[in-house]
């Protein structure tokens, strides 16, 4: 049975197949996106119950990811991922809604342990 | 004796001034007494000559009534030969001499043309006053008194038995008498002589006295002042002139002196000034190196953290791979094998790399400090917490003197935290592992505000000052490699910056050091 569905939107490949590792073999539905416009793209076409994305990236970053996942499907709880010197992006974040922030480089268990926190309060 | 310098002196002016005009003075002074003495003992001698003359004329009037020739002639030669007479003659009214004392003279007829007689006979003279004397001089110089009265004919003379003169004629004759001034002469040389050795000894008197005064009261207070100049225009302003008159001479030291008194004053008053002005460049100069290196070392900061934040994030991404799958090969090896503590080490590696890249991006943060009322000593005693069971510290002797009623500041905690941690773990290293740690705080106040300050004391050897000057900067250390990275205090620096407040040293080789932070305190309101 599926947990739930996760888009990971990160520009670096390393860090998107560690999310899915972690995820997966925990019972995630993992899909995966190069940068936010791909990601806002597979949102349009799929229902996600968690979004994980990169605050740093190019062209879009993650705050605009959050913001225009906020407007489009405010049911969907986003975890931002964060480098340390953007600790304050990340607290930004929070006051725009994003449920959790997980600095790099994390652990499969930390990255488990926001999502699953993450689906526990969406389904409340 | 006047030398040319001295008659162009003030003093050889006045002198030569006044001697001129006492010279000229005292001659022409001299001239009128002596002239007016001369003429008042000549008129005397004039009135005694005639009473003299008048003398021979009653002491011959008895033998001329009683025609007794002989008597007459006896009488002017007794009267004659007195002393400072020279002779005594009486003429008849034609001229003959009838009697004189002396006798070759009798019978003699004077021309009545000879000039002698043309004094009173001369017709030019007849309308004005017969002259009744004359001076001549003798062959020895000396002046002679001629004086000459005539015989008038009188009632007893045409009366008389002999009936010697008619009653119609009018002089009967002359009596004449030369007398010697040769006395009032020689007395008139001896005065002239006295009167002119006393005038020249009163000038020689005044001249000692004048140039006595002249030299007290002039010459050596102007020498005193020409040398007091000289001393002023070579410098030397604690020159004193020591004149203390009340004339004008003093009142000239009086402002001479308040002259060099006002120019010592201003002098140092410039000096003072120079000095002054060489400290206040200097410590603006150092207040432009200061200024000049801490910009420098900020924008390193600066430069180092935009660079750290680049690195970090570049290598986060690679280290989450790591750590991530590592955790994920962790799980298909249970604990106790080879590689389940092969994989541990690489997992705890790539931590410390996360570690470190956590150190480095203390620079990139800027504005991260979450600040609240802070307690410092609150913030010592949890960095102590985690510091005291370390063993670096099991030798170490932590004190504390915490102020109880400390001020509170506006912080970061956390950031403070990392702030004092770094200094006692500094400490820590100084005293390498055995000595005194200090750690003490203190409310100070100025006239503009309050500051909180922490000293964090050990009992190290100090530091050199080659090395105080870079201990701020970013990387350099003094410790081995591997074991401090160099940025504990160039991070440190930046917080307290950021804090507003200030962080220095005071070191003392042999001795130890002491790491001080202020902070303003907070207020309320």
């Amino acid at each position: 049975m599926v947990k739930g569905k996760v888009l990971v939107i990160d520009d670096e490949e390393i860090v998107r197949i560690s999310c899915s590792r972690a995820l997966r073999p925990e019972g995630f539905d993992v899909q995966l996106a190069r940068n936010g416009v791909e990601g806002l793209g597979m949102l349009g076409k799929d229902r996600f119950d968690v979004v994980l994305t990169d605050l740093k990236m190019p062209d879009m970053d993650g705050i605009e990811v959050l913001k225009q996942v906020k407007e489009g499907w405010p049911e969907a709880e986003v975890i931002v991922i964060t480098g340390y010197q953007t600790v304050d992006t990340a607290v930004k974040s929070i006051k725009l809604g994003a449920f959790d922030y997980v600095e790099k480089p994390f652990t499969p268990d930390k990255i488990l342990a926001a999502v699953t926190a993450a689906m526990e309060h969406k389904k409340k | 004796m006047l030398n040319r310098k001295s008659i162009h002196s003030l003093t050889g002016k006045l002198i030569m001034a006044i001697g001129t005009l006492m010279v000229a003075g005292s001659t022409v002074f001299w001239y009128f007494l002596f002239s007016h003495q001369e003429r008042e003992l000549i008129q005397t001698s004039i009135k005694y000559g005639h009473s003299f003359v008048d003398l021979v004329k009653k002491s011959t009037r008895y033998g001329m009534l009683t025609f007794q020739e002989l008597l007459i002639q006896q009488t002017i030669e007794a009267i004659g030969s007195a002393e400072g007479v020279i002779r005594v003659r009486i003429f008849d009214r034609k001229g003959k001499i009838a009697h004189s004392s002396d006798k070759q003279d009798i019978g003699t007829i004077l021309d009545i043309r000879a000039p002698y007689c043309q004094n009173c006979h001369s017709p030019a003279e007849a309308s004005r006053k017969i002259p009744t004397w004359t001076i001549t001089k003798d062959s020895n110089g000396y002046r002679v008194l001629n004086i000459v009265q005539p015989i008038y004919n009188e009632v007893s003379c045409h009366t008389s038995a002999c009936h010697a003169h008619s009653r119609d004629q009018r002089v009967l004759g002359l009596v004449e008498a030369n007398l010697s001034l040769s006395l009032l002469d020689t007395g008139i040389k001896k005065q002239g002589i006295a009167i002119t050795v006393y005038v020249a000894i009163f000038l020689c008197v005044i001249s000692v006295v004048l140039c006595t005064i002249l030299w007290n009261f002039v010459t050596t207070p102007v020498n005193m002042l020409t040398k007091g100049m000289e001393r002023v225009a070579g410098g030397d302003l604690d020159y004193h002139l020591d004149i203390d008159t009340r004339d004008e001479i003093g009142q000239l030291a009086q402002a001479f002196n308040a002259m060099t008194s006002d120019l010592k004053k201003a002098k140092n008053e410039l000096v003072e000034w120079g000095n002054t002005l060489e400290k206040k460049v200097q410590e603006k100069t150092e207040a432009i190196q200061r200024a000049q290196a801490q910009l420098i070392h900020s924008e390193k900061l600066a430069s180092l953290g935009r660079m750290a934040a680049g690195v970090a994030h570049e290598i986060n991404s690679p280290l989450t791979g790591i750590v991530t799958f590592g955790h994920l090969l962790l799980k298909r090896f249970p604990p106790g094998t080879e590689e389940h503590d092969d994989i541990q080490v690489i997992i705890e590696q790539a931590n410390r790399c996360s570690t470190i890249i956590r150190g480095l991006l203390g620079f990139a943060r800027a504005s991260a400090a979450d600040k609240a009322h802070t307690d410092i000593n609150d913030v010592i005693n949890h960095a102590l917490n985690i510091v005291k069971n370390k063993a670096d510290f099991f030798n170490i002797k932590l004190i504390t003197d915490f102020d109880p009623v400390l001020a509170r500041v506006k912080a970061d905690p956390s950031q403070l935290q990392q702030v004092f941690l770094n200094l006692i773990m500094n400490a820590a290293d100084a005293v390498e592992g055995k000595g005194t740690i200090t750690i003490a705080t203190r409310t100070l106040r100025d006239d503009t505000a309050d500051f909180v300050e922490v000293e964090v004391r050990d009992t190290g050897p100090g530091i050199t000052d080659e090395n105080l000057e870079k201990i701020f900067e970013p990387f350099f250390t003094t410790k081995p490699v591997g074991k401090g990275t160099g940025l504990g205090l160039a991070v440190t620096h930046g917080i307290i910056q950021d804090h507003g407040g200030k962080i220095f040293i005071k070191t003392k080789l042999g001795e130890g050091t002491s790491f001080f932070v202020r902070l303003p305190a907070f207020r309320e309101g």
